[in-house]
C-alpha cells in the first residue's frame, strides 16, 4: 500500500500534476543548465580549457573566491551573534532587529550596491575624505566585499534563528548553572546543537556570495583582471559575443552551485532532524 | 545551608510574577513550592538559582547576599522540567560537564572525573549507561541523569522544577521515593516546584503554597492540609467544597447550621466556609442542614463515595463509611462536622 485513502488522488490527476512539475523543472532548470554545459563544450575541450585558464578568467575566479572567503566568515560571525542575541535575550528593539536582518532579501540587489556608491563614491558622504586619504572602496575590491556581505548577511541568521528559538534556552541555562562561562556555554553546548543548521546556512550564504551579480555590478566598475568577479566576467564575455568562453566560465559557476546543492542535499538527508530543529 | 529570600518582586511586561515574597528554607530541608500555574513558583525557583534576577528583594545563602550573583557562581544544582540534557553528549559527558568547565586550577584530572561519574551513575542507579546518548534513555532515566549532572558539582542547594512533570504515574511514584532517599543521603537543602499537591504533601518536609505571586502559607504537609491559613489554601489543598457562610462570635453559620470554626480566628461578618468530603455526616431528610439527593454511591475503596446533588444543583462528593445507609435517589441531609471558615 502506498499513500492513505485521504491522500490518494485519481491516477490521471497525479499523472498530470507530476508531469506539470517535471516539465516546469525541465524547461526552467535542466534545459538551461544543459545549455550552459553544451555551449561551453561546443568547440571542444581545448577551447573550453583555454577560456578557463585565460588570465582574466583566473583573476575573476580568484576575486570571487577572495570575496566569498571574506564575506562568508563575516556573515557567520554576524549570523551567530544576531541569532544568539535574538533568541537568548529579551531586549527592546528585538523585533526591529529581526526585520532588519531580512532587509537585504527584500531590497533589490542594485539598490544594495547603490547604497555603497552613495556612501563611499566620489559624490557620496565619505567620498571626499576617502579620496584625500587615498582609500578606494567603490570600484575596488573593498566595495565588492561590502556589497556581497550586505546581500548575503541574512542567510546564516535566518537559518539559525528558527532553530535556536525552537531549542529554547534551557540547555544554556543548565550549562550556566553547572558553572560554565558564556564562551564555554557557546562552544560546548550551543554550537554543537546548531552545527548542521549553521553549515546549511553557510552553504547557502556561500552560493549567493559567489553568484551575486546585481549589487556587485554596481560597485565593481568592471575593471578586467582587477574588479571582475566570475558573474561579471561572464557578462562581459557574453556582451563581446564570446559565447563559448562565456559558457565555459558559466559552467564553473554552475558547477559550484551544483556542488553546493549536492552538499545541501547530503546534509538534509543525513541530518534532516537537526536542521529542521529539535533533534531531541 | 539556609536559603532565605525577602521582599522578592519580579515583574514581566504584562504581569507581576512575584509580589514581595519572603521565605526561609532550613538547612537540609526538603521544601515544596506548590501552586497553580502562573502563581510564580517557577520564577521564585529561577531567582533562587540565579537564572532570573528580581526587580527588588534579597536572596541569601547562609546569610550571604547572592541576589546579584549569576547562576555559575552560586553552586546550585538545577534540574529542569524538560531535563535539558545536552543531546550531543553521552550520559557520562553530561554528568561530567560541570567538572570539565571548571577553571584549570580547580579542574580534577580525567581519572578523578571518570571515577566521580561512575559514583554518580551508581547513585542514580544507572550503572553502565554512561556511553548512551540521552535520546536512548527513557524519561525516568533522563530525569536521573539530569539529577546526577546537577549533583556532580557538589551543590549546596538543589533546585528542581516540576521534577516529575513529564513522567507517567507509575514511574513518578517510584522516582518520588527514590528522590526523597537521595535527598536524605546527600543532606542538601532542596527546593522543588510542583503543581501536584499529592506530590508536595507526600514528599516535602514543608510546603510553601503560592498564589498570584505571593506565598499564602509555609507549613508542614499536615498543617497545610488540616490547618489552612487562608481561604485560598483551604480551597486549593484537598478536595474541599465551598459554601457561603456567616462568621459570628467565633462560630460559623453554614446552611442554617451553627458550627464551631476550625479555621483561624477571624472577625465577625460574611465569610466562606470549606468542608472536605469526609467532613460531612449524612442524616435522614428533614434534619437541619443541607438538603441533598444521592445520585451515586460507589463502594470502591476503604470508604464509600457518595455523590450528592444539593438543592441549588451543585454536586458534592461525600466520603462516608462503607456501611453508609444511603442509596441512589434517597433524599438526605448533609451536615458538616468540621468547617474552616475565612472572611470573604
Amino acid at each position: 500500500m502506498t499513500g492513505s485513502a485521504s491522500t490518494s488522488e485519481p491516477r490521471w490527476l497525479r499523472f498530470v500534476l507530476i508531469t506539470i512539475a517535471l516539465a516546469f523543472l525541465a524547461v526552467n532548470l535542466a534545459l538551461p543548465l544543459a545549455a550552459v554545459f553544451a555551449g561551453a563544450l561546443a568547440k571542444g575541450l581545448a577551447v573550453y580549457r583555454s577560456a578557463i585558464v585565460e588570465p582574466d578568467a583566473r583573476a575573476a575566479m580568484r576575486l570571487t573566491l577572495t570575496v566569498a572567503a571574506i564575506a562568508v566568515p563575516l556573515n557567520i560571525v554576524f549570523g551567530l551573534t544576531a541569532s544568539w542575541a535574538v533568541t537568548k535575550f529579551d531586549f527592546p528593539g528585538k523585533s526591529l532587529l529581526i526585520s532588519l536582518i531580512d532587509l537585504p532579501l527584500s531590497v533589490s540587489p542594485v539598490v544594495s550596491g547603490l547604497i555603497y556608491v552613495l556612501l563611499f563614491g566620489l559624490q557620496g558622504w565619505a567620498g571626499p575624505w576617502l579620496r584625500d586619504h587615498d582609500i578606494r572602496i567603490v570600484f575596488a575590491v573593498p566595495g565588492i566585499v561590502l556589497a556581497t556581505t550586505f546581500v548575503t548577511f541574512p542567510f546564516v541568521a535566518r537559518e539559525l534563528i528558527p532553530l535556536m528559538l525552537e531549542q529554547g534556552r534551557s540547555d544554556e541555562e543548565a550549562a550556566r548553572s553547572l558553572g560554565a562561562s558564556g564562551w564555554q556555554t557557546f562552544v560546548r553546548v550551543t554550537l554543537p546543537n546548531i552545527r548542521w543548521g549553521l553549515l546549511y546556512g553557510v552553504l547557502l550564504c556561500n552560493a549567493r556570495a559567489m553568484g551575486e551579480f546585481g549589487a556587485v555590478s554596481v560597485v565593481s566598475g568592471h575593471i578586467r583582471g582587477l574588479t571582475n568577479t566570475l558573474p561579471l566576467h561572464i557578462e562581459i564575455l557574453y556582451n563581446e559575443y564570446n559565447y563559448v568562453a562565456a559558457f565555459a566560465v558559466a559552467s564553473l559557476l554552475a558547477g559550484l552551485a551544483l556542488v553546493t546543492l549536492v552538499a545541501k542535499s547530503l546534509l538534509e538527508w543525513r541530518f534532516g532532524d537537526s536542521i529542521a530543529g529539535g533533534g531531541h | 545551608m539556609t536559603v532565605s529570600v525577602t521582599g522578592l518582586t519580579k515583574r514581566f511586561s504584562d504581569h507581576t510574577a512575584l509580589d514581595g515574597v519572603g521565605l526561609d528554607v532550613r538547612p537540609a530541608e526538603f521544601l515544596a513550592l506548590l501552586g497553580p500555574s502562573g502563581s510564580g513558583k517557577t520564577t521564585l525557583l529561577r531567582i533562587i538559582g540565579g537564572l532570573d534576577f528580581p526587580d527588588a528583594g534579597t536572596v541569601t545563602f547562609a546569610g550571604e547576599n547572592v541576589a546579584g550573583r549569576p547562576a555559575r557562581d552560586r553552586r546550585v544544582g538545577f534540574v529542569f522540567q524538560n531535563y535539558a540534557l545536552f543531546r550531543h553528549m553521552r550520559v557520562a559527558d553530561n554528568i561530567a560537564f560541570g567538572l570539565t568547565v571548571k577553571p584549570r586550577r580547580e579542574r580534577p584530572d580525567a581519572r578523578t572525573i571518570a571515577a566521580r561519574v561512575d559514583e554518580l551513575l551508581a547513585l542514580v542507579q544507572l550503572p553502565g549507561l554512561g556511553r548512551r546518548y540521552p535520546a536512548q534513555l527513557s524519561g525516568g532515566q533522563r530525569q536521573r541523569v539530569a539529577l546526577a549532572r546537577a549533583l556532580a558539582v557538589d551543590p549546596s542547594v538543589l533546585l528542581l522544577d516540576e521534577p516529575f512533570g513529564a513522567l507517567d504515574a507509575k514511574v513518578r511514584n517510584d522516582l518520588r521515593r527514590w528522590l526523597r532517599g537521595v535527598h536524605e543521603t546527600m543532606g542538601l537543602t532542596s527546593i522543588f516546584v510542583t503543581h501536584d499537591q499529592d506530590e508536595a504533601l507526600d514528599l516535602a518536609d514543608r510546603v510553601a503554597v503560592m498564589n498570584a505571586g505571593r506565598i499564602e502559607q509555609v507549613d508542614t504537609p499536615d498543617a497545610v492540609y488540616n490547618r489552612p491559613a487562608t481561604a485560598f489554601v483551604a480551597d486549593f489543598i484537598g478536595n474541599a467544597c465551598r459554601f457561603d457562610a456567616r462568621l459570628a462570635g467565633g462560630g460559623v453559620d453554614v446552611a442554617g447550621v451553627r458550627l464551631s470554626n476550625s479555621g483561624p480566628a477571624c472577625a465577625d461578618g460574611p465569610g466562606v466556609a470549606f468542608v472536605r468530603p469526609h467532613e460531612f455526616a449524612i442524616l435522614p431528610a428533614g434534619a437541619p442542614g443541607l438538603a441533598a439527593t444521592v445520585r451515586r454511591v460507589a463502594h470502591t475503596g476503604s470508604r464509600a463515595g457518595v455523590e450528592c446533588v444539593l438543592a441549588d444543583g451543585r454536586i458534592v462528593d461525600v466520603s462516608a463509611p462503607l456501611d453508609v445507609a444511603a442509596g441512589m435517589g434517597d433524599a438526605v441531609t448533609l451536615v458538616p462536622t468540621t468547617v474552616r471558615a475565612y472572611p470573604a
